[in-house]
């Protein structure tokens, strides 16, 4: 009994100290911010701050602005996240069978994603968006299109920043996928090509159905990054103009320092939370426990 | 995706032709690809060299007389500055995160510990919150102990980034090491920490590398937190560079921002182009993969 008291607590003190961190770090502010979204809390007035229950959802649900972030960031994180993982997958598959300086290209291929996020925004916004000077538009001119005036006109603002981000994501799916194809059975994809399916076909009908999991997991990775996406758009537009690029994220950082309504801004949150969380269970649900046995 | 049509109509005398021309068009695509994907690093490494007058110009040039004045802007606006909170930051945050998330990694991989399913759920659950969850009620309690501004707050907060995300994945590298190792050490009266620490953590080298790679290069990187958290005095240089975007006195100032953006992403860019397969490796490892 002793023994086994003794096993534990060895075995524990190698996990306790990461999760005590974890638990004060991670979990006692998300308890403070749940906390704090049922009270009405102004950082200019905290004396005035009083328990309201539920009224700041309720507000929430009602606001204009917030449902209207909801949606863009939901528009947002769609078309990113599509757009990724089909031209990320794409590319893997270029780059499949090997050639001389596969590695290289590999190495050049992830640098967008390993470019600090605010560089990206503001350069992209200075030196590729620019109306004037940017490059964009400077090759539109070539071609004999008068580009728009991207990051401050309604709606390529919007498409500007999905632009953008697919630059900066795409290398994260090709990575994956291009591990997960190298790690592929063969023997599989032979049998394919022996019965005559053609290269699409195998990809559609055997690659693709086996990779399952893969591509869920990917999903679930992508999903959460774009959704809570802060730093390239909010100095790519800062959420402007009109509000068509104010993302959730935006939306609650907007809310808190500069209207500093605490107890709103955190409701925000949270309900930006829960709206990841169903998204997330429903794909691992239907991506990993249902389809789980392929793998 | 215009290969499709090409693979189904079957034109005589044109098979022959078809795999050339298919692999032709794929290098193609691929160098653009590799263009699209570096191009803008590669502006950002000529347009910091370049003169107010050169950066202006179109057509863009390419040959052109460089120049170091921007980077004496930048040293004038306090790089350094900014500079040494960026490596605090980063390196007490990487190693103390790692510190205390190998061996926690090492607890749940090997060790039968109770509700291990459970820990590491939680832990991956936490990967996927949004970052504003978090950073609005840190900058809160930050704020009730007047740490708002200190660089050990922003530390804090970069634990919280990088322990699920190191837990996660080195938990994924123990596994792959087999068990038997350890079984063969234990027979040979080892204790847990010197299994861990003589036989675990040297075969798990090459993960350990690649987990400290990816953790430094999402710490370097990071501005959310630093942004609500550094207040004045803690800025690193991701918040920094925000400075240049102006102001209706200044303008946007091209040539500052750039030699900014440059000596920023430099480090991060050329460690990963380096290192790139132990990157890539991060990215796919820890269950992506199964």
């Amino acid at each position: 009994m002793i023994d086994k008291l003794k096993d534990n607590i060895s075995k524990f003190s190698f996990l306790t100290p990461s999760l005590v961190a974890l638990g004060l770090v991670a979990v006692f502010p998300v308890i403070y911010a749940v906390r704090s979204s049922f009270y009405s809390w102004n950082l200019h007035r905290p004396a005035a701050r009083e328990f309201v229950g539920f009224s700041n959802f309720v507000k929430l649900v009602t606001d204009y602005t917030y449902v209207n972030s909801a949606g863009i960031t939901l528009l947002y994180t769609a078309i990113t996240v599509g757009s990724t993982m089909i031209l990320g997958f794409l590319l893997a598959l270029l780059l499949r069978e090997p050639f001389k300086g596969r590695n290289i290209v590999r190495a050049l291929l992830t640098v967008p994603m390993i470019m600090t996020q605010v560089v990206i925004g503001l350069n992209w916004r200075v030196f590729m968006w620019e109306p004037d000077y940017g490059l964009i538009n400077w090759v539109l001119r070539l071609v004999g299109i008068r580009g728009p005036a991207w990051v401050s006109s309604v709606p390529y603002a919007f498409i500007a920043a999905a632009i953008t981000n697919i630059w900066f994501m795409t290398p994260l799916v090709m990575i994956i996928m291009d591990a997960s194809l190298a790690s592929f059975p063969q023997p599989i994809e032979d049998a394919a090509k022996i019965d005559g399916a053609s290269y699409w076909q195998r990809i559609i009908y055997v690659i693709i159905p086996v990779l399952k999991r893969t591509f869920a997991f990917t999903l679930l990775l992508r999903i959460t990054i774009d959704f809570r996406m802060f730093d390239i758009v909010h100095v790519l537009t800062g959420g402007g103009p009109a509000r068509t690029t104010q993302l959730l994220s935006i939306w609650v950082y907007n809310q808190a320092l500069r209207v500093s309504d605490m107890g709103y801004s955190n409701a925000g949150a949270i309900l930006m939370m829960i709206i990841i969380s169903i998204i997330c269970s429903i794909i691992a649900y239907f991506g990993l426990i249902r389809g789980g046995e392929r793998a | 995706m215009s290969n499709d049509s090409k693979i189904k109509t079957k034109t005589p005398g044109y098979s022959e032709f078809k795999p050339r021309l298919l692999k032709y068009l794929k290098f193609i695509a691929i160098g653009i690809a590799v263009f699209i994907a570096f191009f803008p690093f590669l502006w950002l490494l000529l347009t910091a060299f370049k003169s107010m007058g050169d950066i202006q110009s179109l057509p863009p040039k390419i040959i052109f007389f460089p120049t170091l004045d921007n980077f004496r802007v930048i040293m004038d606006a306090n790089f350094f500055r900014y500079l040494q909170n960026s490596l605090i930051l980063t390196f007490s945050a990487v190693s103390l995160s790692m510190i205390l998330g190998v061996p926690a990694a090492f607890a749940i991989s090997r060790l039968k510990i109770p509700f291990s399913d459970g820990i590491l759920f939680f832990i991956l659950a936490l990967r996927f919150v949004p970052y504003i969850v978090f950073a609005l009620p840190l900058f809160l309690l930050f704020v009730e102990r007047g740490w708002v501004g200190t660089r050990y707050g922003v530390v804090m907060s970069y634990i919280l980034i990088n322990l699920p995300l190191i837990i996660w994945l080195m938990k994924g590298f123990f596994d792959e090491i087999p068990k038997e190792i350890d079984e063969a050490a234990e027979v040979d009266g080892a204790s847990r920490f010197q299994i861990f620490s003589r036989v675990v953590i040297p075969c798990a080298k090459p993960g350990i590398a690649c987990v400290l790679i990816l953790a430094f290069i999402f710490t370097w990187n990071e501005y959310l937190f630093a942004l609500i958290l550094a207040g004045r005095h803690a800025q690193p240089l991701t918040v920094g560079l925000t400075q240049f975007l102006g102001g209706i006195e200044y303008g946007v100032r091209w040539g500052a921002l750039s030699a900014w953006s440059f000596s920023l992403v430099f480090p991060v860019v050329t460690l990963s182009l380096f290192v790139n397969k132990y990157l890539r490796r991060g990215f796919t490892g820890g269950g992506y993969n199964k």
